[in-house]
């Protein structure tokens, strides 16, 4: 595919990008917030940049990709840039598999390549529970392509250090309890 | 797209309240049922029966099928034989089934044949039936057991609101639309949203779309999660530009036990409704937002709740919670068909 050609970056490249998406998610398990980290990158340029925010939001759908994505649209305004020509020649490198909700975000986007660490079992939305990421979903955006791999032991382990911590924000319903015991 | 036309009123003169609300149930309990083929025969000796379905049944447990039952009667006057068995599985590892005889199904001689007729190939259901429409359909094609979710049944039935509850849904989604049509006014695609905490029947957040403006992910539904996330002290958005999206301060001296301070998940216990079936961002972002119930208006071609996806009923997620759709279906649908134009115009 013609999207796939152009959008190759190099294996370097990825893992400069990535170690900066991995501080980030360390910065977010410091806050009490769950560890993902990510950037969003035009013309080798930091453009957003994101990391979990619900906790501290209290609203449980700003997830880091969500933070990076306002941030380049803010930046478009600043820089006076069309959304859509900047969004279409942007790379996201996020340090845990988008889930559902972020990789449809993506889709509406028309981000062309997410580099990813390790994937997220739990909600994954480019092939863990659904592949959003490269589903004919006429009415949402355009695919997209992932590489996933990059860091992924670190990103995991922050994950399971976040999680083995009891989350003291989390709600104490039955079905939190019922996931606990799986 | 096919309107669903089962059970359809004819619309009163009015055209106010003539909408029914329907499940929308999992994929799995969505569904027809499913068929596989199995060798039965019939049992020539009623007397034999019992020994036959032990002797079978020993060699041949069918325990990956617990649904189904061994033995059907069969019901037509002039059938020679009075009962059917069956026997095992007609296709292992997704081979072509040909006819058997009793001997090569039955090689080792563990199984008397006395009182067993010919063995013919049949279609049996191959899952347990969830829903009372799957059982009327399962049982046409051989006897399955049935363990009825009453509530389900009720829900399909439409006799699962009371007349007073249907009164508020009304209220609630008169609420959607009439935000919808402000949005609309300011250029927004006409969807309108409102978050309701079904223990007290307040109206916690009224939003609409606001994708029109400087986000494009700022679907109705998002927007109610954020002005929910508002109304408890956070939020990611301003709305100032948007006075049609509004929500309720939560006072302290509420009869609510306070809200412990940072808690995420907050739409937990509370319901949405939404002019339209929500797309798979937005669906999912119920899902992580802890919504229990959703109501929508009506559907979406590549809606997330029912109609593409069923993200509301994965057994794979982490949370699931309840959708109904057809409250002010008529008139939720004209507010959609006004985008449609405006997408093609």
């Amino acid at each position: 595919m013609e999207a796939a050609k152009r959008w190759r970056v190099s294996a370097g490249e990825s893992e400069a990008w990535m170690d900066r998406a991995v501080h980030m998610a360390k910065d977010a398990l410091e806050n009490g917030e769950v560890p993902v980290g990510c950037l969003m990158v035009y013309n080798n340029e930091i453009v957003g940049k994101g990391r979990n925010e619900v906790n501290e939001t209290k609203n449980a759908t700003r997830h880091a990709e969500m933070v990076a994505i306002d941030q380049v649209l803010d930046w478009c305004q600043q820089h006076k840039k069309k959304p859509e020509e900047v969004f279409t020649h942007t790379v996201l490198y996020v340090t845990v598999e988008p889930c559902i909700m972020c990789a449809a975000a993506l889709r509406m986007m028309k981000i062309p390549l997410v580099v990813y660490g390790c994937q997220n079992e739990r909600f994954g939305g480019c092939g863990s529970v659904l592949n959003i990421s490269s589903a004919t979903l006429t009415d949402t955006g355009e695919p997209f392509q992932c590489i996933a791999g990059y860091r992924s032991e670190e990103a995991v382990e922050m994950l399971k250090t976040f999680y083995r911590q009891e989350n003291p924000n989390a709600p104490k319903s039955k079905v939190r309890k019922k996931e606990f015991s799986k | 797209m096919e309107p669903n036309s089962k059970r359809r009123k004819t619309a009163e003169p009015d055209g106010a309240s003539s909408w029914e609300v329907q499940p929308v149930l999992s994929e799995q309990e969505s569904q027809g049922i499913r068929l596989m083929p199995v060798y039965a025969a019939p049992v020539l000796d009623k007397k034999e029966t019992c020994r036959l379905v032990k002797e079978v049944s020993a060699v041949y447990p069918l325990s990956d099928y617990p649904h189904l039952k061994r033995i059907r009667a069969c019901l037509s006057v002039g059938s020679p034989h009075p009962l059917e068995i069956i026997l095992c599985l007609a296709s292992l590892n997704g081979e072509q089934a040909g006819l058997r005889s009793l001997t090569e199904l039955f090689p080792s001689g563990q199984v008397d044949l006395c009182g067993l007729g010919k063995p013919f190939l049949a279609q049996v259901p191959a899952c347990a039936p969830l829903t009372r429409p799957q059982y009327e359909e399962a049982v046409l094609h051989w006897p399955v057991s049935f363990h009825e979710n009453k509530r389900i049944t009720q829900a399909l039935k439409g006799c699962l609101f009371s007349p007073l509850e249907k009164a508020a849904m009304q209220n609630h989604m008169e609420l959607a639309i009439h935000t919808a049509q402000q949005g609309a006014r300011q250029g927004m695609e006409p969807v309108g949203a409102a978050v309701v905490d079904p223990a007290t029947g307040r109206v916690l957040a009224v939003g609409h779309d606001c994708r029109g403006g400087s986000n494009p992910l700022l679907h109705a539904a998002m927007v109610c999660i954020d002005l929910v996330a508002h109304s408890h002290g956070g939020g990611a958005y301003s709305y100032k530009d948007h006075p049609a999206c509004t929500f309720l301060h939560v006072d302290n001296n509420a009869q609510h036990p306070p809200l412990g301070d940072g808690l995420p998940y907050i739409c937990t216990g509370y319901d949405m409704y939404l002019t339209r079936e929500p797309c798979m961002m937005c669906a999912m972002a119920l899902v992580h937002s802890r919504i229990q119930r959703v109501f929508y208006g009506t559907p979406s071609p590549h809606g997330a709740l029912g109609t593409a996806h069923h993200i509301h009923s994965r057994r794979d997620l982490n949370h699931r919670y309840e959708v109904f759709r057809g409250i002010l279906e008529d008139q939720c649908k004209r507010l959609a068909r006004l985008s449609d134009h405006k997408e093609s115009g």
